[in-house]
């Protein structure tokens, strides 16, 4: 039988991962995909490789003189969580995500931006952390004026976000109720993202880029918009940080 | 005597998008003929640029009432042999309006198939067979002067019932005696590279490849009854090459230009001469251009690569086709998948961006053999992959093979583009290869990363990324052709 309390803490990961103190800056950038983490990597002076973990990876360097770092955290609830939990422990104060998601309105469009407010959580990972009734909140100062800066990249939507784990149980009903409790957009990572952040007192935010909209149908995976507005979310993104006190 | 070039409203590869340039080979004859023949009219009528409908080119032709009109193109990027329908529609449409204009084809196809050809397309009164440029003057001296007509090599016509092909006219030796096109004939203004390229040309300033790959669509440039016409490689001089681009630059405002020529990179020397010129002249910081190349010249000069990204070359395509080296012997491409992989990389590492060309729809491919191929081209990694079928055309040393097997059947070309499958293989479809073409493009610019690599790349010019760009607006139009009789040409 098991004797420890737990088998792994985060702690305990870092030291394995020989990361120091110091080592990431007070902002993070996260991402789900690699690419998005790579095009981030490519905004920053003198970038340094903290670690990489079973596929996470996560580089710090300077943008216009600030320490950032950035790295990709998952593209599902449990790596979500887990990554999240590593960069809460690792000195990171303010989270910021850049993701995306499937709009949950016929008016919103592929390649427009939705800031996250309120979090809906349909995942199973947060189960683990928190109670039924938690819930999780972006820091609204943060979002604010994240928003402010995207509506200058781009066409932007503020509004409840659902996070699923079940890709293809985006069922009528199911889709329907989370609209009903006010979601304008599903994705699959930031209950967790702001949970934990929230769980260790670390200020977060997300910007999601629209992939995808379940009310048209529209697939826009290759669409060409959505790489473009990608650029201009990462640049947004950037604008950000730069105004914020940490 | 008054001569017109016509250009039917025609598209484009379903890749390509919106994609408008002159028409080389047109412009390459009339500027022969007008220094021949000063005292001729000539004009050109390029109802693509102006977007004009049949009606509408009608009514110019009666304005202008030319004596003979040419039809035909040379570059089989335009629309491959697919043209050769829309040249035939629109000469039918002419002779059925003004029997008496004199309607003159030439170039891919007519001239490696002008039996056919004229038996099928009773409008047509003449084809230029092979080399188009010395026996279309000929041919056009002879109406103006009333002379026998058959004593012009290098042409078939009708005569009775008969199809009379008159004596091989063999190759212009040196391409420097040809003047420059001429382009002063043509609206340069309307032409558009891949959706957003403006300011934009093509130029045709070599002929003949050394390879002559056996399933190579540039056959169909040459008249079969010559010793394999298209291995002889013939170019014009790189100080010529850049007097061209001055000119255009100069007179014309063009800013990006693609070499069409089958192999722009066959002589070193002429290369070190182009390059050396454009950065002499400033030209490099004027005009950006790129081209079609072999893996093994490629290879030979990768010390120049350098030097080239200084004259102002942007992107470099070369073909791999298949994956193996067994099966490039089998083609008689005379490469290797070591020299196109490595190739592809010096390119990329010169900050020159890379195009691949590949192919399916080989005699013995299955889907496993495509799968693989396409493994390799992913893995070779360009920054944008041309994909085509397997076409073969008249004159190639595949074609007979094909006839025979009843696998392939001379008819109305309409779909044949090399982006709809014509031919199947012996053990798939027409519509299995081209559900693994649309399958395949697709995959190629949806890996992860890839976009984003060419699109936000800082060592390439911003052409490169306007390239992608359209390629990946253009997708679902290749997907469509592959798969349906779509046309975009």
């Amino acid at each position: 039988m098991m004797q420890r309390d737990v088998h792994l803490k985060p702690k305990d990961l870092l030291e394995h991962l020989q990361f120091k103190e110091g080592d990431f800056g007070k902002i993070a950038l996260v991402s789900g995909q690699p690419q998005r983490a790579k095009l981030c990597l490519d905004m920053l002076e003198r970038p340094t490789k903290n670690f990489t973990f079973l596929g996470y990876t996560f580089w710090t360097g300077f943008y216009k003189g600030r320490k950032i770092t950035v790295g990709n955290g998952g593209f599902y609830s449990p790596d979500s969580a887990f990554v999240t939990e590593l960069l809460c422990n690792a000195g990171i104060d303010i989270l910021v995500r850049l993701g995306s998601c499937g709009a949950l309105r016929g008016d919103i469009g592929i390649g427009d931006f939705i800031i996250a407010d309120k979090i809906l959580r349909g995942d199973g990972a947060t189960r683990y952390y928190v109670k039924d009734d938690f819930s999780p909140a972006v820091d609204k100062d943060l979002s604010d004026k994240l928003c402010k800066v995207m509506e200058k990249k781009g066409k932007v939507h503020k509004g409840d976000i659902w996070t699923t784990d079940a890709l293809f149980r985006e069922t009528k009903e199911i889709v329907n109720s989370y609209i009903a409790k006010g979601a304008i957009a599903v994705d699959m990572v930031t209950s967790p993202f702001v949970t934990l952040a929230n769980l260790y007192g670390k200020k977060s935010c997300a910007v999601l880029l629209v992939s995808d909209n379940l009310i048209t149908g529209e697939l826009g995976f290759s669409d060409f918009k959505l790489f473009e507005a990608q650029k201009k979310m990462i640049k947004g993104v950037f604008e950000f940080v730069l105004d914020l006190d940490v | 005597m008054k001569v017109m070039f016509l250009q039917p409203n025609l598209g484009a590869w379903s890749t390509w998008g919106k994609h408008r340039a002159p028409n080389i080979g047109q412009a390459q004859i009339a500027a022969l003929l007008r220094q021949k023949h000063p005292e001729y009219a000539l004009q050109v009528l390029d109802c693509r640029a102006w977007e004009m409908s049949n009606e509408q080119m009608l009514e110019e032709i009666g304005k202008a009432r030319p004596d003979i009109i040419h039809i035909g193109d040379i570059l089989h990027t335009t629309g491959g042999a697919a043209v050769v329908y829309r040249y035939n529609q629109a000469a039918k449409l002419v002779k059925e309006k003004y029997p008496e204009i004199t309607i003159i084809a030439g170039g891919l196809v007519y001239a490696s198939a002008p039996r056919q050809i004229l038996r099928r397309n009773p409008w047509i009164d003449y084809c230029l067979v092979g080399e188009q440029d010395i026996s279309f003057v000929e041919l056009v001296e002879a109406i103006a002067s009333g002379r026998e007509v058959k004593e012009v090599k290098g042409l078939a016509f009708r005569q009775g019932k008969e199809i009379v092909l008159t004596s091989y006219r063999g190759l212009i030796k040196n391409l420097d005696e040809l003047p420059m096109p001429a382009y002063d004939l043509f609206p340069m203004e309307k032409y558009v590279g891949h959706d957003y390229w403006k300011h934009y040309t093509e130029t045709w300033n070599s002929r003949g490849c050394p390879a002559g790959c056996n399933f190579c669509y540039e056959w169909s440039q040459f008249d079969s009854r010559g010793n394999a016409d298209l291995r002889f490689f013939r170019a014009r001089s790189g100080k010529l090459v850049a007097d061209e681009l001055e000119l255009l630059h100069d007179k014309f405002g063009v800013k990006v230009v693609t070499m069409m020529d089958d192999c722009f990179n066959v002589s070193r020397q002429r290369m070190e001469e182009f390059i050396e010129e454009m950065i002499k002249r400033g030209l490099n910081k004027k005009v950006s251009w790129c081209f079609l190349g072999r893996a093994p010249y490629y290879l030979r000069d990768i010390d120049l690569f350098p030097k080239m990204k200084e004259a102002g070359c942007f992107l470099a395509l070369a073909g791999i086709e298949v994956a193996t080296d067994e099966e490039l012997k089998e083609l008689g491409k005379g490469i290797t998948v070591e020299q196109v992989e490595e190739t592809i990389a010096k390119l990329k590492e010169a900050g020159i961006a890379t195009v691949l060309t590949w192919m399916m729809g080989f005699e013995n491919d299955d889907e496993y053999r495509i799968k693989k191929r396409f493994e390799a081209v992913d893995r070779i990694d360009p920054d944008i992959c041309a994909l085509q079928y397997l076409t073969p055309m008249p004159g190639s040393p595949i074609w007979p093979k094909y006839v025979e097997r009843g696998w392939v059947k001379f008819d109305d070309l309409k779909t044949w583009d090399f982006h709809h499958p014509v031919v199947p293989t012996e053990h798939l479809s027409q519509e299995a290869i081209g559900r693994l073409g649309a399958w395949a493009l697709r995959e190629f610019y949806s890996k992860p990363g890839r976009v984003e690599r060419i699109l936000h790349n800082r060592i390439y010019h911003p052409l490169v990324g306007l390239c992608f760009r359209s390629y990946m607006e253009n997708m679902s139009r290749f997907e469509k052709a592959s798969q349906t009789d779509e046309l975009y040409v």
